[in-house]
């Protein structure tokens, strides 16, 4: 069995985590804590960290004993300088509380890229991880923000997905507001909705990796598919329904850019892929999965696939690293077009500033 | 009847007047009839005709006295015949004469006295006045009950008083025949002395049997006697109705003490009264009960439902009580019949009641709903707690 640690941080992290917890729950209802059991795969820990303690008020699914408020502070304000001195400060504190639930296999880190707390605290969190848990694999999931949310975001999505690199994680998942929000009104319901997207997804990869049956995939794999490229890539998950139960369908879907967290062209951009096909035995049909995984594995590297028998229409996970980004390229120039504004809009206004108290410079207040 | 007689007088004596008005202008006479014990008063004399001793022989009894003097004078007098009292009229007495006998009771009688002594007038004597010694009996019939059925014995009493204060003689009752709505036992035709003295009674009682239902009219018993002259006299009791009611009988009443809800498993008392509210004993009261469905839902532990009884009289009542328990819960009926008989008649009465068997009360029931609630109330607050931050 894995021990799985899942570490939200920031108020995005918190709320995906706590989105997980609900679909623990079996999901549906607001109520189902209260009469339902959490139904995690492995051994499951929770944890969310924020400097905001409202944002941790705000979760409904994850138990208070989860919430970690750092203390004497109330956001970081999106700015990851003061984030990253808060992180230092209460560290200590930080890794009792992760200590205290025991050893893990397999560790996610869970945060926004453009927020203060989430995005500061996360690639120093993970760097403690690792130095800790010498047999750890810390994935993060990267969540990047609306294009349109202003510079500071951009900024912080940049410079944080650097830093989450640099401290060599086992690889990033990448979920993108700005291209899943299209499915949604507004932002609330864009938001709920990304949420159990996420939480679906990482809850049937967590059971993919620890089931014991027949041809399945387990941590190593799924390791070696996220070191592979960049180091960064997304999920793609596709659920048949009734009308068309077709598997080879099904994986098609899986991979196709409207069912991934971050859009990409799969059998262009991939570099290792993993596909976990779950569902009741008379639809898991070997040889339309052989036939579908091999034209992937024609296309882009290596392709493991996994098969878990279980009740239910065909459902297909698809995990994959790139190794192209022309959209991640494209948002670091908005990021350094942003950056550059944002200098010469300080500049003009320091100067702006400048040439004002310049009528006051050989003055004295005189009463 | 005074007035009449001064009338009388009156008429009477005008003429007489007439002829004797030139008599020494000094007497005068007149006439008047007088009754025994009757006297008339002349100035302050007082003749009184005690009796009249022979209407043949035309004698008669007078007392003649004189008021606030010593002149009294007792004397037989013989009719047409002039009597002088106190000397005579022409000496300030009276002279009397008997006109006529008429029968034993009244006369006519002339007399002549000083004319200023003024009318005669009348009076009672005082033997007059006092009471007559006459017998004088009352006659009751009387039955000793007002309520009569048929088949009840009723006694007569006929009681005969002599309430007068002379002795009754020859007393006779005249009962009436039998009366065909009774049968007479004993004493009839009744018998009393035949002779009863003032203040004494003599009564007779005989009895008799209702034969048949409906009114009777009950006939006066008539009594005859004698007084010391021989004189007869009859009276009689009043005459009465009675109402013969039809035969009595007996009504027994089953009352049975409602009985409340029996708990599963536990006893209940069924108290049952018989009450003979009849007018006639019951004999051979015999009485059963059941309860159904006999399904042994319910059992008597102790006594009976049932009971014999020889006699119940009338307005009396007897009383007994059964223990039952109930093993199965639901509504039994339970029946109680009593036989009795009257006269050979063989009579019967019935009552029904319901006895409740609860349901089997489950003690600690409320257990089962209340600890769920706590455990879910429990639950749930575990749950809030854990999810409070
Ligand atoms: N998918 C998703 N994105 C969210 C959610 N909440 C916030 N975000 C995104 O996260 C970014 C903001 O980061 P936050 O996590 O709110 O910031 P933080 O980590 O709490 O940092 P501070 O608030 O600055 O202290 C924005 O780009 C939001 O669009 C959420 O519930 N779901
Ligand atoms: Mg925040």
């Amino acid at each position: 069995m894995l021990n799985v640690l899942i570490i939200g941080v920031g108020q995005c992290g918190n709320r995906i985590l706590d989105a997980i917890n609900k679909e623990a729950f079996g999901g549906s209802t607001r109520l189902s804590k209260y009469y339902s059991r959490q139904k995690f795969p492995s051994r499951v820990e929770t944890l969310a960290i924020n400097t905001a303690v409202n944002d941790l008020k705000e979760l409904r699914f994850t138990s208070a004993n989860d919430r970690f408020h750092v203390p004497n502070l109330h956001g970081v304000g999106a700015n990851r300088t003061v984030g990253k001195q808060g992180f230092w400060n209460n560290q200590d504190m930080i890794m009792d509380e992760i200590e205290k639930r025991g050893d893990f296999d397999i560790a996610f880190v869970i945060t926004s890229a453009s927020g203060g707390t989430g995005s500061s605290f996360s690639p120093l969190l993970i760097h403690e991880l690792k130095n800790q848990y010498k047999n750890i694999s810390v994935i993060g999931i990267m969540v990047l923000p609306f294009r349109e949310e202003g510079s500071i975001y951009l900024q912080n999505a940049a410079f944080s997905m650097r830093d989450m690199m640099e401290v060599e994680t086992d690889g990033l998942i990448l979920v993108d507001n700005q291209y899943l929000k299209r499915a949604s009104g507004d932002i609330a319901t864009a938001y709920d909705n990304i949420n159990n997207m996420v939480a679906q997804r990482i809850l049937f990869l967590i059971e993919a990796l620890d089931n014991e049956m027949l041809s399945v995939t387990d941590l190593g794999d799924f390791k070696t598919v996220m070191r592979g490229g960049m180091g960064m890539g997304t999920i793609g998950f596709y659920q048949a329904d009734k009308k068309t139960p077709s598997l080879a369908s099904a994986i098609d879907n899986s991979l196709k850019p409207s069912n991934l967290l971050y859009p990409s062209n799969v059998y262009e951009e991939a570099a290792r892929a993993m596909i976990i096909i779950q569902g009741s035995k008379k639809y898991l049909d070997v040889d339309v999965i052989t036939t579908v995984v091999e034209k992937l594995s024609s296309n882009i590297g290596h392709v493991f696939k996994g098969i878990v028998v279980k009740k239910g229409l065909p459902k297909v996970l698809s995990v994959f690293t790139l190794e192209q980004a022309p959209e991640l390229e494209q948002m670091y120039a908005l990021a350094a077009q942003a950056i550059q504004e944002e200098k010469n809009r300080k500049n003009r206004s320091k100067k702006q500033l400048d040439d004002a108290f310049a009528y006051i410079e050989d003055l004295e207040e005189i009463y | 009847m005074r007035l009449i007689y001064l009338a009388v007088l009156v008429l009477l004596i005008a003429p007489v007047m007439a002829g004797s008005g030139d008599d020494d202008g000094e007497t005068t006479s007149r006439e008047f009839s007088l009754r025994v014990d009757e006297g008339v008063k002349i100035g302050e004399y007082r003749v009184e005709l005690i009796n009249v001793v022979s209407v043949m022989d035309g004698l008669i009894e007078v007392k003649v006295w004189k008021r606030v003097s010593e002149f009294e004078d007792w004397r037989v007098m013989e009719d047409h015949r002039d009597s002088n009292f106190d000397e005579g009229a022409d000496r300030g007495g009276l002279t009397l004469t008997v006109v006529e006998i008429f029968d034993d009771d009244t006369i006519r009688m002339r007399a002549e006295y000083r004319d200023d002594y003024g009318y005669p007038r009348k009076y009672t004597t005082e033997r007059g006045l006092a009471p007559k010694n006459l017998p004088e009996l009352i006659v009751e019939k009387k039955f000793d009950r007002t309520d009569i059925s048929v088949n009840d014995e009723v006694k007569v009493t006929v009681t005969v008083k002599n309430v007068g204060n002379d002795t009754a003689r020859n007393v006779l009752i005249f009962e009436t025949p039998p009366l065909s709505q009774f049968r007479y036992l004993a004493g009839y035709p009744p018998k009393i002395k035949s002779q009863l003295a003032p203040k004494e009674s003599d009564f007779a009682v005989y009895s008799m049997v209702a034969v048949t239902e409906g009114e009777v009219l009950v006939p006066a018993l008539v009594v005859s006697y004698a007084d010391a002259k021989g004189n007869i006299a009859s009276v009689s009791s009043s005459s009465f109705t009675i109402n013969i009611k039809p035969k009595r009988k007996p009504n027994l009443d089953l009352i049975v003490e409602p009985v409340p809800p029996i708990e599963h498993g536990g006893t209940g008392v069924i108290n049952v009264t018989v009450l003979n509210n009849g007018e006639a004993s019951a004999y051979r009261v015999e009485i059963k009960g059941e309860t159904t469905p006999a399904d042994g839902g319910i059992e008597v532990t102790k006594g009976s439902l049932g009971k014999t009884y020889f006699e119940i009289a009338p307005g009396a009542s007897e009383n007994y009580s059964a223990t039952v328990k109930g093993s199965r819960s639901g509504n039994y009926t339970a029946t109680i019949k009593a036989n009795y008989q009257s006269d050979e008649v063989i009579m019967q009465k019935e009552v029904s009641f319901e006895i409740i068997v609860l349901e089997r009360p489950y003690k600690y029931l409320y257990f089962v709903l209340v600890l769920p609630v706590l455990l879910v109330a429990f639950w749930i607050f575990r749950r809030y707690k854990e999810y409070k931050y």
